[in-house]
């Protein structure tokens, strides 16, 4: 994965911040994800395809999960449930699809999203396919920290 | 004054119901894909549908189209993350009125409402 790909996520997840949440994500250092770190409590995941190949994941601990929610929707949520996973699903959605318009621009034919997924739980671990390069951003927040997570790829001729 | 939010996320439906309650339009029925979005504008007579793209069963885009088929003339707004150029002529091509990319400013989608709203009755 071209680090330079992961630009548009990170300017994709500042906005999102900023617009729906009234509040500013600040990046911490860019690196590549282990495969032994372990994932926050609450993770969307959502994948690209068309034109590229990739898949986002964002990660959270419960008390930002629900901090994002309570702003949004003005709600006073204390557990993770429906509600709330189907908002971090709406989150990952919006970031993925900004920044796949950034990164497809009007020259080359839009990326296609799949529908997200949320997992939950504290016991869980996630292995990234074989040959796969992830790119780890943490994030701050006044909500609380975070993690997004990107392997991306433009097909050849792209 | 009756609308129909169509989305696939709850929580966006509910974030859209109250923007359009800041718009003075509290009569509002949901739908969770574009197959629901058609059976209640069969149903329904409404002023104003505000359809997402990406749903599972029919795409926005999709349900668009067949609604315009259908003969239905409401002002219709895509409120979806496809930001692309090509997608926003797709939709407007199939139909709709408006588009609204994800992430948005609630004081922007209220306003946006009131113009289409406003140019459909004027």
């Amino acid at each position: 994965m071209q680090v330079d790909y992961i630009n548009p996520f990170i300017e994709s997840t500042c906005e999102l911040f900023t617009t729906m949440l009234s509040s500013e994500a600040q990046r911490g250092t860019i690196s590549l994800a282990s495969p032994e770190a372990n994932p926050r409590e609450v993770m969307a995941l959502i994948g690209l395809s068309g034109m590229a190949r990739g898949i986002v994941a964002i990660s959270f601990p419960v008390n930002t999960a629900l901090g994002m929610v309570n702003r949004l929707l003005g709600s006073d949520t204390k557990v993770v449930d429906d509600v709330v996973s189907d908002a971090i699903a709406e989150f990952v959605n919006i970031i993925a699809g900004s920044a796949k318009a950034r990164l497809s621009g009007n020259d080359r034919p839009p990326i296609d999203l799949s529908l997200p997924t949320v997992v939950r739980g504290s016991n869980y671990t996630v292995d990234y396919p074989s040959g796969s390069t992830w790119i780890e951003v943490p994030f701050t927040s006044d909500l609380g920290p975070f993690t997004l997570r990107v392997t991306f790829e433009m097909k050849p001729g792209a | 004054m009756k609308a129909l939010v169509v989305d696939d996320s709850a929580v966006m439906r509910k974030v859209l119901i109250g923007a359009l309650s800041r718009a003075k339009i509290t009569d509002v029925d949901q739908a969770t894909d574009g197959v629901e979005a058609v059976s209640a504008t069969e149903a329904t007579d409404y002023d104003l549908v505000l359809m997402d793209w990406n749903m599972p069963n029919m795409l926005g885009i999709d349900a668009v189209r067949t609604i315009r088929a259908n003969g239905k003339s409401m002002p219709i707004i895509m409120v979806t993350t496809e930001a692309e150029k090509s997608r926003v002529i797709d939709a407007l091509k199939a139909g709709a009125q408006n588009y609204v990319i994800k992430p948005f400013e609630p004081a922007a989608i209220v306003s946006k409402i009131q113009a289409v709203l406003a140019k459909a009755n004027g």
